[in-house]
């Protein structure tokens, strides 16, 4: 299995298949789910195949914030960004203590993404 | 003075009075129809009190009349029957005294003129009230005489009398005037001469001593006491009919030995009459007694007691009357003020509802419009790439531009939905740190395009010295939205509005919001934080936005004072303390 940059986690094909196209087109490889299911799957079957994983906190299957739970028990090293559409207050708190890396409302800036994926690359290195 | 007098009118003057026509208010209240409650309320209890106080007065006159009737007859029967009495001792004393003379001295002596003189000047001594005696006999010649007229040898044949005194043992008859011409009364006494024949002897009574004994009776200038015969002729004068034989329009006809008395109406005069037939145990009179008393005069004391008793009645209904309108103003004031409360605080309730339900509508939608919102950014931005990537698209500027227009859009519209969402947020009663700054500058973004068009300038004066206030930041939202939103309608185009921070002291911060607008007249400033107060037209206003405004900067613990003048312009000041006191939020 390929090493991926970015795991993107949205129930949204559209918006994930974009913005997988749009990494893909900047060099880097990216994967998508559309829910929370199979994206937990793929993680416990690859757990150190991935750099950056984008996770929505709704999802049709279960809620975001238990996909947090089940990554971080898998491989709590991996930085996870929560974008979503419509977060409160008290989402943000929540996944904070979690270990949600960053916290970020839709819409996403591209650049801003793979700035952020540089930064995790290098403090793995 | 004048104004003691108009602050105690305005505290007497009940409010639901004045109370204005409110559609939004009105159906709230418990009581519809306030005015019809307090009449009613007046109405019933005045009713209630007055009915039976009215029934008692009413029953008391009752019985008052009839007593005083009751009294009044029985002391006219008194009066009639002693009046009678004497009447007939009178007439007994003189009969009795002839009847001894004629037996005593018999025909022979009486005929002595001289004796007979002598006879009269003791009878006149003894008893008074004759005034001449004599001797008649059987063919009505005078055989005798004694007294001052000189009627010596008349003969009284053809005098009715004379023929009733042969008739009868005893007689005594009307009063009239006979040959002397002045009123008299004859008393008769049959006997008989030695040889057997008949013969009288006549004494004339004098009426005087009669109407002396009659006026003894008088008690008052309201009794009037006379004698009739048995036909109505007036014996004695009378105060009512007049004088001696005139016919009067008594109607006496049934023979009664007891005295009557009846209460009648004459001549338009309620009067009492009592009367009495006058016969002795030897002879029947033709006279009747009758006393007749004016009711009305007798009344008297008795109506003078009652237009007491009126006055104090009347007195007490007007003090129920009043008494009962106070009471009932103040107790439907009371509950009005109860009513209007509990209408304001429902009102307020149900716009609270509302605003939240428009902010969960609008949450929805934000929510709904970011998913999609995200999509077309993305697309764009991959549009965006597909063109930059390749060498020979990448300069194609006027592409890039285009759909750098789109991303820009899509920004502005992810401003908004974040805005919304953070408006939503105010119904979570929450206490966080916030800067005023943010928050003055979240809430003019609203009104940036206004602003812009209607060239209304903006200042926004805080120093970033100012600490971070610990309160509820939906509800300082809502404030400045609530007065922002005031001013931007209160100025006209180029004026200006400037929203000034400072801290006060070190837990107050003082938040100035003055604007260069029309002002609010003076008149109207005291009444512009009361709930439904709004100059603005019909369905333009609720008029509600200062007074939430208001009871908000209450919540936060805070104060709101606010100068104006008309024409010149507006100034909300609003202190807030720098953190909240817990338990302050409701």
């Amino acid at each position: 299995m390929q090493h991926i940059d970015i795991l993107i986690i949205d129930d949204e094909e559209k918006f994930a298949a974009m913005l997988s196209k749009r990494i893909m087109l900047r060099g880097c490889r990216s994967l998508v789910c559309h829910n929370g299911q199979t994206a937990l799957q793929w993680i416990r079957e690859h757990h150190d195949s991935v750099t950056l994983i984008l996770l929505d906190l709704q999802l049709p299957d279960i809620y975001g914030t238990e996909v947090l739970t089940g990554i971080k028990q898998v491989n709590p090293s991996v930085p996870v960004i929560i974008l979503t559409g419509h977060g409160t207050e008290q989402d943000r708190k929540k996944c904070e203590a979690l270990g949600a890396y960053l916290f970020i409302h839709k819409p996403l800036e591209i650049d801003r993404l793979m700035t952020i994926l540089e930064q995790v690359k290098g403090t793995s290195k | 003075m004048r104004q003691t007098i108009s602050s105690t009118l305005k505290t007497i003057w009940p409010e639901f009075h004045k109370r204005k026509k409110n559609v939004h208010l009105d159906s709230f209240y418990t009581f519809k129809d306030y005015w019809h409650l307090w009449s009613m309320s007046i109405f019933i209890l005045a009713v209630t009190a007055l009915i039976p106080l009215c029934i008692v007065t009413f029953i008391h006159y009752q019985l008052i009349q009839k007593s005083v009737d009751s009294e009044l007859i029985l002391r006219t029967e008194r009066l009639t029957s002693n009046a009678k009495r004497s009447i007939i001792f009178f007439m007994e004393e003189r009969l009795n005294a002839l009847i001894f003379t004629v037996d005593e001295l018999g025909y022979g002596q009486l005929t002595d003129n001289i004796k007979l003189a002598e006879i009269l000047k003791n009878l006149k001594h003894g008893f008074g009230g004759l005034s001449d005696l004599s001797v008649i006999d059987t063919d009505g010649d005078q055989v005798a005489y004694a007294g001052p007229f000189n009627l010596e040898g008349k003969n009284y044949k053809d005098q009715p009398w004379f023929a009733q005194s042969l008739k009868n043992k005893y007689f005594i008859s009307e009063v009239f005037t006979g040959y002397r011409d002045v009123p008299h009364i004859i008393i008769a006494v049959r006997s008989v001469k030695p040889d057997g024949s008949i013969f009288i002897l006549r004494a004339t009574l004098d009426t005087e001593r009669l109407m002396q004994t009659l006026a003894s009776y008088k008690t008052g200038s309201h009794t009037d006491i006379f004698l009739v015969n048995h036909k109505g002729v007036l014996q004695t004068p009378s105060i009512r009919y007049g004088d001696i034989f005139t016919q009067t329009d008594l109607k006496i006809h049934t023979y009664s030995m007891r005295t009557e008395v009846n209460i009648s109406t004459s001549q338009g005069h309620r009067v009492i009459l009592g009367h009495a037939f006058i016969s002795t145990d030897m002879v029947t009179t033709p006279f009747i007694i009758v006393v007749n008393k004016d009711k009305d005069d007798l009344m008297q004391v008795w109506l003078e007691m009652r237009q007491k008793i009126n006055w104090t009645v009347g007195i007490s209904i007007l003090l129920i009357v009043i008494v009962i309108t106070f009471a009932s103003t103040f107790m439907v004031n009371k509950l009005f003020q109860i009513d209007k409360t509990k209408a304001e605080t429902m009102l307020q309730m149900e716009q609270n509802q509302q605003l939240a339900s428009i902010g969960q509508l609008a949450a929805g939608v934000a929510h709904e419009i970011n998913n999609p919102l995200a999509v077309i950014n993305q697309t764009a931005g991959y549009v965006k790439d597909l063109f930059s990537f390749p060498e020979e698209t990448r300069n194609d500027a006027e592409l890039i531009e285009n759909i750098d227009s789109i991303l820009e859009a899509v920004d502005r519209c992810a401003t908004i939905t974040k805005q919304l969402l953070g408006f939503v947020r105010q119904f979570d009663i929450k206490i966080k740190k916030v800067s005023l700054k943010k928050i003055v500058f979240d809430v003019l973004s609203f009104h940036k395009k206004e602003a812009e068009y209607r060239g209304i300038n903006v200042t926004v004066t805080i120093p970033d010295t100012i600490p971070d206030m610990e309160t509820d930041s939906g509800k300082l939202q809502q404030i400045l939205v609530n007065l922002i939103n005031n001013a931007f309608q209160a100025v006209d185009e180029g004026c200006c509005l400037d929203i000034i921070g400072s801290q006060r002291d070190k837990e107050t911060i003082e938040i100035v919001i003055q604007d260069t607008g029309c002002g609010i007249p003076e008149e109207n400033l005291t009444k512009i934080h009361e709930p439904f107060f709004s100059t603005k037209q019909e369905k333009m206003g609720t008029g509600l936005g200062l007074s939430i405004t208001y009871g908000l900067v209450k919540k936060l613990g805070g104060n709101i004072s606010v100068h104006s003048t008309e024409g010149v312009g507006t100034s909300f000041t609003i202190t807030l303390p720098v953190k909240i006191k817990e338990g302050t939020l409701a």
